[in-house]
């Protein structure tokens, strides 16, 4: 199986879903509790595939360094959202490479980006809240050309949902539902 | 360099390439199989399709009938190291662990049979049921299944599944408001027999198929004791139907197998599950399954023809108390049975006077049917439930399930009706000491 991806299955799926749309909808939930100070717990919910549910059993810790007010007990959120487009990219990739024939050996998103706190603590700045850019190299080796390693980095860039959510506007729509508490 | 012919389904090949393309351009879309040859409707009915769907007479000596493919192992060429690569080594021939034509003749047989895309024979109904359980479920998914499921099926649910992180919720299958309610975010499966052992419950499958899918869930059926001729659970919405082969289908009680069968997308998903659980089935009991098969209808007639006669002496006789048959009008599910069952089994379940001791005498005292558990064979086959299938539960547990003292468990060959009454006839009035006059 070339990349560990069958190339016949993931064919299936592109054609079942030309057919039968709702198949690709995808569902998903997240839940991201307090712990302590800058700590917190994300929870996957269940997600759906298609019209059909999904156990997704998976939670990990997010924290700040100490110097950030932290017990740096896990990566921060920048990082984490540093990995949820880095994973993203290389899913994309993995997946463009495969259905193009292309057997790889090795693939390795290497990520930088500075963030200017100032934004945060609300000081007065031109600087941005969010990050301005993000720079990352893809080390990759495998069977084809630097010229076709380059077009399948721009193709999988281009459908990487999660690159794609970080490129342009997206809806942020949220509530707050409060209770107050008497001291 | 190497043989460039197709060893496996011809129609099955690789997507095109798409150097400089995308996944869009990807060109190959599933089909139903595999199938070992050009494969033609051999007719509309049941028992014309279990004669002849999947079987294949050998193409170089014109040998009537699939031979038997007694290899482990297949001569490789170029097609069958591409469909490894390629991911559709389902469709090629390369171990017997992962296909044979033996597997794809009886499969293919099995899929026409049920109306099915797709089917997988493996080394025994249990082989099957871990397989398709264990690929329609993730890491911490739970599944809503009968409080009277096969024992075997409880163990695996029971002991097997918290080891894996996943759990089951059992409910009364005649409860279809505590079965929604027992469905969780993390539910990925409702799993039930068709007709439960010992009371045969018949269960109103086409009711859990649209709670599945309202809810979002898949629904799997063993349907053991309802081979097809009896009912096409598939027609009824179900997703995946799971038998032990080693009863009905196969019919002679002389081998072990089970068969998983379905849509092609789902099948491809237990396929390697087969690979890594190892279930597979040998070519020679294939070849037996594959013959068994063949008789499959003109079996089920006759189950039915000898066990509805059997039942009916068996409700009319004073020293028994209750019988379950589900083409009796006295069964609790004689309409569920009416409705979903095109043809009846052989499977009669019934309670006598004098408790589990009148029922040990009553096995000994046959002549006919042999004292044995499983069923569906051309011989009748009669077990006691507290000495056997549910011999680890208590008195008062057997009681709560429905199964009271004096039950017996019959499987009804096809042996003649009149010789099967003459032998309950003749075994009811030895065991029961003459002065005890009977009392209706």
């Amino acid at each position: 199986m070339r990349n560990a991806i069958p190339t016949a299955a993931l064919s299936e799926f592109v054609n079942e879903v030309a057919a039968a749309p709702e198949e690709a909808i995808m569902d998903y939930g997240l839940e991201v509790k307090w712990q302590s100070g800058t700590r917190a717990i994300s929870e996957t919910k269940p997600m759906k595939v298609g019209p059909h549910q999904v156990s997704r059993s998976f939670s990990w810790t997010s924290d700040e360094p100490r110097q950030l007010m932290g017990n740096n007990h896990g990566p921060n959120p920048q990082e984490l959202l540093l990995s949820g487009l880095g994973s993203c990219m290389m899913v994309s990739f993995i997946a463009g490479a495969t259905a193009e024939g292309i057997q790889l050996e090795s693939v390795r998103i290497d990520f930088d980006a500075t963030l200017d706190l100032r934004g945060f603590m609300g000081l007065a700045t031109n600087s941005t809240v969010g990050f301005p850019e993000i720079r990352y190299q893809i080390h990759v080796t495998g069977d084809a050309t630097a010229e076709e390693f380059a077009e399948l980095h721009r193709k999988s860039v281009a459908h990487s949902p999660n690159a794609q959510t970080i490129l342009n506007p997206v809806q942020l729509t949220g509530d707050i539902i409060s209770t107050r508490i008497e001291n | 360099m190497t043989n460039p012919k197709i060893l496996g389904d011809d129609a099955s090949l690789p997507p095109a390439s798409t150097k400089g393309g995308w996944l869009n351009d990807l060109n190959r879309a599933r089909t139903s199989g595999p199938f070992l040859a050009a494969h033609p409707a051999p007719g509309a009915g049941l028992s014309t399709t279990a004669v002849h769907a999947g079987t294949h007479d050998d193409p170089r000596t014109g040998a009537v009938g699939t031979p038997i493919y007694q290899a482990s192992t297949f001569v490789l060429n170029e097609g069958q190291y591409r469909s490894v690569e390629d991911g559709f080594a389902r469709d090629r021939f390369i171990y017997s662990r992962y296909g044979n034509p033996s597997q794809w003749a009886v499969q293919e047989k099995l899929a026409a049979l049920e109306g099915a895309e797709s089917a997988i024979v493996f080394s025994s109904g249990m082989a099957a049921i871990t397989s398709t359980v264990l690929a329609l479920m993730d890491k911490g998914a739970h599944v809503v299944a009968s409080s009277d499921l096969y024992g075997g099926t409880f163990n695996l649910f029971n002991q097997e599944f918290p080891t894996l992180g996943m759990s089951c919720t059992m409910v009364d299958s005649y409860d279809f408001d505590a079965i929604e309610a027992a469905i969780q975010p993390n539910t990925q499966m409702l799993y039930f027999e068709a007709i439960t052992n010992p009371l045969l419950k018949v269960i109103d499958i086409p009711r859990l198929a649209e709670i599945a899918k309202r809810r979002n869930v898949r629904l799997v059926v063993d349907a053991t004791f309802a081979p097809p001729v009896a009912m096409r659970t598939l027609d009824h919405g179900v997703d995946v139907v799971i038998h032990s082969a080693s009863k009905y289908l196969n019919g002679h009680s002389d081998l072990i197998a089970g068969v998983a069968a379905g849509q092609r997308k789902l099948i491809d998903m237990i396929w390697p599950r087969l690979l890594n659980y190892g279930g597979s089935l040998d070519p020679h009991a294939c070849f037996l399954l594959e013959r068994g098969l063949k008789t499959l209808a003109v079996r089920m007639r006759a189950h039915e023809e000898s066990a509805l006669a059997l039942a009916e002496f068996l409700e009319s006789h004073p020293r028994v108390q209750k019988v379950f048959y589900p083409f009796l009008t006295s069964h609790p599910d004689y309409d569920t049975a009416s409705r979903l069952l095109k043809n009846g089994t052989g499977n009669v379940t019934f309670f006598i006077e004098g408790g589990d001791k009148a029922a040990l005498r009553l096995v000994d005292a046959l002549k006919i049917p042999k004292q044995a558990t499983s069923l569906g064979g051309v011989e009748s086959l009669i077990s006691l439930p507290f000495n056997t299938s549910q011999a680890t539960f208590t008195a008062r547990q057997r009681a709560d399930i429905g199964i009271d003292p004096g039950c017996v468990r019959l499987s009804v060959g096809i042996e003649d009706a009149a010789d099967l009454i003459a032998d309950f006839d003749q075994a009811l009035t030895a065991i029961y000491p003459a002065k005890d006059t009977a009392h209706a």
